[in-house]
């Protein structure tokens, strides 16, 4: 007697994909993992500097002013974006109809692998020379010497250009709008990372003005299109059934382009910046509540009534989280960006317990809920239910944690600093919260690891080793 | 049939790369254009190259950026209708008696470190309000000697138990030793990179803005 191993829905959904395409998915997420663990590690490392720095070993190397950017650079260009990439790569061969059995020549593979080669030496060259003391400091998310950039910057470029061959090559006459947000993201980041390395603005206030677009834009049009982009496809797929309003997407995607560029000033409020300048930010942040709420009340309206589908799926639940947590993120957003409200809240930890509501429950949730959803369609393996609600636990607990306290602290801090008490109140008064803080963190570092077990367990292969174990079989 | 965004992928390529280009150009492009040609007709006093190294390794080297604004913030609401001023921001009076920070003195500055977090207080001033060598020695070297509870990373590995060579401008200094310093040797001295970024710092003491007063 034949026994049924439990995947094989899911073994049927992916027979027909090229076992190439599937490791070349695997190899992207799981080098997004690695860095995932490594990044979290040095989070940690810096939560704890914030509790009590003379516990920790005085090396330069290890220095909270080289480690911040090790942390955050890791965690956006290796993390998140790796995994993004490496999810709309299949999304976009997926929603354009190509053979999956081919989806790409053999050339294209080697340059989707030579990217991988490129944006991984980057990353681990950043890492080295950050902590070595080559800074390019006061010029966030752009801290890397360019000779490490530059890799990145390449590999982006052939992702792009594979995208569009794979878009040129769809079997369907529509372009589906998951291609529209992941052709554009890439074209914008490749225009983002010339401006940050290349403008000729170098000095003075426009340095500035520069910095303030390369900041908004990394975020608002690199990681938010792509994470957006990939929920268009991945939800209703995951859901069986088509997407709640096409038009609603369209009217997102348009308004998504043009408030969130021009944004970018709202992190330089009351400086000597031009105010023009500060005024459209701070409107145009408001009006951001448009592209944000036709994808997430879009996405809202194809769960609704599926309440069954979400409580037994092991996928869909990161879906919930992250779907709400980008509206809730960007409401926040819309609010720091008002002049009242800066006032308070701008220079606190107010700031970073908002840099982690959005890339956290937001962008890191969409993207743990698609490769939970659509790994397996590749690769024929499930991941241990099991581990994946441990998971899920331990990253919204964590992260429920770290984000509350450093928005109470924040708002703490930031009424020390306009009381005019010494300013030494303001570092003490944080000391609870960045305790709590860390105790969420230490939360989410767990479930990094097991998000790692997990993904591994999925690896492509890892199927017909279990089928060959089953008894009968 | 015409082609659109909805079924050409040429066009879902050009149309938003196109909107964006002209978007980049009027909110990022003009201004800073404009920004830098205004900065070209301002002046400023020299740096010394001592101050100008410190600088660098404030910024490239231990990156201090990440904990420390130099930014002053002017209340643009509350501007003041007869002769243009602005006051300083009630969150930042007790870094701003010489008012908010101008373009003036961001200017000719690689990559000014406006900041985006005060963990530690606003440094743009702090010429001013600490302009004791030792102090900053002593602070480096530890800062809970003289700031019980800071959480200032401290910087041991710039200082040295023997007189280290001279840089240039930069001679190491001999740093008084005091209880809280927790050091046992029996002379502590300032490295050539500990005396250029306490150069720096003592540089910070807004000079154009003094003078505008
Ligand atoms: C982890 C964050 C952090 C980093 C990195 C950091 N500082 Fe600080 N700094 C603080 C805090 C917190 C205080 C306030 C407590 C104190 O005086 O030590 C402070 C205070 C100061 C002060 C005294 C300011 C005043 O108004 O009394 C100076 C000067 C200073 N830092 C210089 C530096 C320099 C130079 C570097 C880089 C070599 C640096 N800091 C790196 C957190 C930091
Ligand atoms: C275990 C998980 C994590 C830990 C322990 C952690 C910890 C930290 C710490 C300590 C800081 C410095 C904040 C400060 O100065 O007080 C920071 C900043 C930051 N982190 Fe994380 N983090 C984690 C996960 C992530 C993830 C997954 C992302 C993005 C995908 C991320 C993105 C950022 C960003 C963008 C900043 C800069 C915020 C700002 O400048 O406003 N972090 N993180």
């Amino acid at each position: 007697m034949v026994k049924i191993p439990v995947g094989i829905p899911i073994f049927v959904a992916a027979a027909g994909v090229d076992n190439k395409f599937a490791t070349l998915v695997h190899r992207y997420l799981l080098s997004a993992a690695v860095w995932l663990v490594l990044a979290s590690g040095v989070g940690l490392f810096l939560a704890f500097h914030h509790v009590d720095p003379s516990l920790l070993p005085d090396i330069a190397e290890l220095s909270y002013g080289r480690l911040r950017p090790v942390h955050t650079m890791t965690m956006l260009f290796g993390w998140a974006s790796l995994a993004l990439v490496g999810l709309a790569l299949y999304v976009v061969a997926k929603s354009a109809w190509v053979p999956m059995h081919k989806p790409l020549g053999k050339v294209e593979y080697g340059f989707a692998r030579l990217a991988l080669w490129l944006w991984n030496i980057g990353i681990a060259a950043g890492i080295v020379t950050l902590c070595m003391g080559m800074v390019n400091g006061g010029r966030e998310y752009r801290e890397y010497q360019w000779y490490c950039m530059a890799p990145i910057a390449v590999g982006v470029i052939i992702i792009g250009i594979l995208v569009y061959r794979l878009m040129a090559r769809r079997g369907v006459q529509g372009v589906y709008i998951s291609c529209w947000f992941i052709l554009a993201s890439c074209f914008w980041i490749a225009i983002i990372v010339v401006m940050g390395y290349l403008s000729p603005w170098k000095t003075g206030i426009a340095d500035r003005i520069i910095d303030g677009y390369y900041i908004h834009n990394a975020v608002g049009m690199w990681f938010t299109p792509l994470a957006v982009g990939i929920t268009y496809y991945a939800l209703p797929k995951l859901l069986n059934k088509p997407i709640y309003s096409y038009a609603l997407g369209v009217l997102g995607f348009f308004t998504h382009i043009v408030f969130y560029t021009v944004i970018g000033t709202h992190h330089y409020i009351f400086t000597p910046i031009p105010v023009w300048l500060q005024t459209v930010s701070v409107i145009f942040s408001v009006a951001m509540i448009v592209p944000v709420w036709a994808s997430t009340g879009n996405f809202l309206m194809t769960m609704k009534g599926e309440r069954l589908a979400i409580r037994h799926s092991y996928s869909l639940p990161f879906f919930v989280v992250g779907v709400i947590g980008y509206g809730l993120a960007s409401i926040q957003g819309s609010a720091e960006s008002l002049r009242e409200v800066q006032e308070v809240l701008h220079f606190t930890h107010y700031t970073v317990g908002h840099a982690h509501f959005a890339m956290y429950v937001f962008v890191s949730f969409l993207i743990w809920g698609a490769i939970y959803g659509l790994v397996p369609r590749t690769t024929g393996v499930e991941p241990p239910v099991m581990l994946v609600g441990v998971h899920f636990w331990l990253a919204l607990s964590g992260v429920a944690i770290y984000v509350v306290a450093l928005c109470w602290g924040g708002h703490v801090q930031g009424n020390a600093f306009v009381d005019g008490e010494p300013f030494m109140e303001s570092v003490r008064a944080m000391t609870p919260f960045h305790v709590w803080r860390f105790v969420g963190a230490s939360l989410m570092t767990v479930a990094h690891l097991v998000f790692f077990v997990s993904l591994w367990r999925m690896r492509p292969g890892a199927f017909s080793k279990a089928f060959a174990q089953q008894p009968g079989a | 049939m015409p082609s659109n965004i909805h079924t050409s992928h040429r066009m879902v390529f050009l149309l938003p790369a196109s909107i964006y280009i002209v978007l980049v150009v009027v909110i990022a492009i003009l201004p800073a254009m404009s920004a830098s040609t205004e900065e070209k007709a301002l002046e400023v006093p020299p740096v010394t190259p001592l101050a100008a190294w410190g600088r660098e390794l404030y910024r490239e080297k231990y990156n201090c950026v990440v904990c420390h604004t130099q930014q002053i913030r002017g209340d643009v609401r509350r501007r003041n209708e007869v002769d243009g001023s602005v006051p300083v921001l009630a969150a930042d009076a007790r870094f701003g008696l010489e008012g908010p920070t101008t373009a003036e003195e961001y200017a000719h500055q690689e990559a000014p470190m406006l900041g985006t977090q005060r963990t530690g207080p606003d440094l743009m001033s702090i010429g001013i309000r600490m302009p004791s060598r030792q102090w900053h020695y002593w602070h480096l070297y530890k800062p809970q000697s003289v700031s019980p509870d800071s959480t200032m990373e401290a910087y041991p590995y710039l200082f040295s138990s023997e007189k280290p060579k001279a840089v240039g401008d930069a001679v190491p200094e001999k740093v008084e030793l005091i209880e809280g310093l927790g050091y046992d040797g029996d002379e502590l001295w300032a490295t050539p990179e500990a005396v250029a970024i306490v150069e720096y710092l003592l540089s910070l003491d807004r000079p154009l803005a003094r003078k505008n007063r």
